[in-house]
This record gives structure tokens, sequence and C-alpha cells, in this order.
């Protein structure tokens, strides 16, 4: 009621402008939160850097977002995940397997081809012998 | 000395008729490497979008079985 003598009171003109003021008002603040959420975002971007992180490391940022996604999906504790840590690590173990392979196999043919080079020698020697006392 | 120097000779012909194969195999796969990490690095934020939502997907389905 008061408000109502207060407007029939000739405050009504100076009522309209107080609504325009607040409207202002949370129009300002808006902005300023909108530009302030812009600020973070920048400062968030900047921080991680994303881009520069993709020029680097492409691959491994793909894997990462990858990875959070599942991790945000819902599906670490899943036997999934015990699958996929037990493939990756026998593909960590493929390396020093392929290595340990390698050295036998080069020791298995170093001795075949060193046995083999023993008989060539002996044959050579066997068949001219008067080639080693030339060379 | 006789087995020895035949396997040697099939391994060697089989070199020389694999590695061309391979080696046509490695720059294809180079070029397509080169293809997609341009396509990355071009798009940094829809990739990195793309990766989280497959990921998503995947962890889903994952949680569901």
């Amino acid at each position: 009621m008061a408000h109502r003598r207060q407007s029939g009171n000739g405050s009504h003109t100076s009522h309209r402008p107080g609504i325009g003021r607040r409207v202002e008002e949370i129009g300002s603040s808006a902005q300023h939160l909108l530009s302030e959420a812009k600020g973070a975002v920048e400062d968030l971007r900047e921080t991680f850097d994303f881009r520069q992180r993709v020029e680097r490391h492409p691959y491994g940022m793909l894997f990462a977002a990858a990875a959070v996604g599942y991790v945000l999906g819902g599906g670490l504790f899943t036997s999934w995940t015990g699958g996929l840590v037990r493939l990756g690590i026998r593909l960590a173990a493929v390396p020093f397997v392929k290595n340990e392979l390698m050295n036998v196999a080069e020791a298995a043919f170093g001795g075949l081809g060193a046995r083999d080079d023993g008989g060539a020698g002996k044959a050579s020697e066997g068949s001219d012998p008067g080639s080693e006392g030339g060379g | 000395m006789e087995p020895t120097s035949n396997i040697r000779s099939k391994a060697r012909e089989l070199k020389s008729r694999v590695s061309p194969e391979i080696e046509e195999a490695a720059r294809g796969l180079g070029d397509l490497n080169t293809r997609v990490v341009g396509f990355i690095r071009q798009r940094p934020g829809a990739c990195l979008l793309g990766a989280l939502a497959f990921g998503f997907i995947v962890g889903r389905i994952a949680s569901r079985r």
C-alpha cells in the first residue's frame, strides 16, 4: 500500500527508472560474470596449453583424452580395464623378448657361420695346401 | 655346409622379394601418419573432444557389461 501511495505521490515516475537501474545492474553483473568466465577459460587454456601439447604429442594427447573419457564413462573398475592393463604389460614386454630372441638367433647363426667357416677353411686347407703359404 | 648355404640363399631370395614390398608399406604408413598428425594439428579441439567421447562411450559399454 505504501508502495502505491508513493507511486500515487508522483514517485511513480521515479519507480520505473529503479527497475531499469536494476535491470541494468543485472545486465552489467551478467556481463561482468561472462567476462570473468571468459578470462578463466583463457587462463585455463593458457595453463594447459592444449594446442601446444597437441602439436608436440598428438597421439599421446588423443590417448589421454580417450583415457579420461573412459574413466568418466565409468569403465575404470571393470574387467575390461584389467584386460587392457594385462595387454599393456604384454606389449611393454615385447621389446625385451624381441631382444632376447635376437640375441639367441644371433648366437645360433654366429655359431653356425663359424662352424661353416671352419669347415670351409679345413676344406680349403685340404684341397689347396699351398694357397695359405702363397697368400 | 650344403644345408646352411641353401638356407642362406633362400633367405637372401626371400629378402630380395619381400623387402621392396616392406619398403612400400613403410612409405605408405609414413604418409598415413603424416596425414593423420596434420589433421590432428589442424583441429586439436575436435580431435580431443572426439577422443574423449570415444573413451566415454567405451567406458560406458565396459561398465554395463
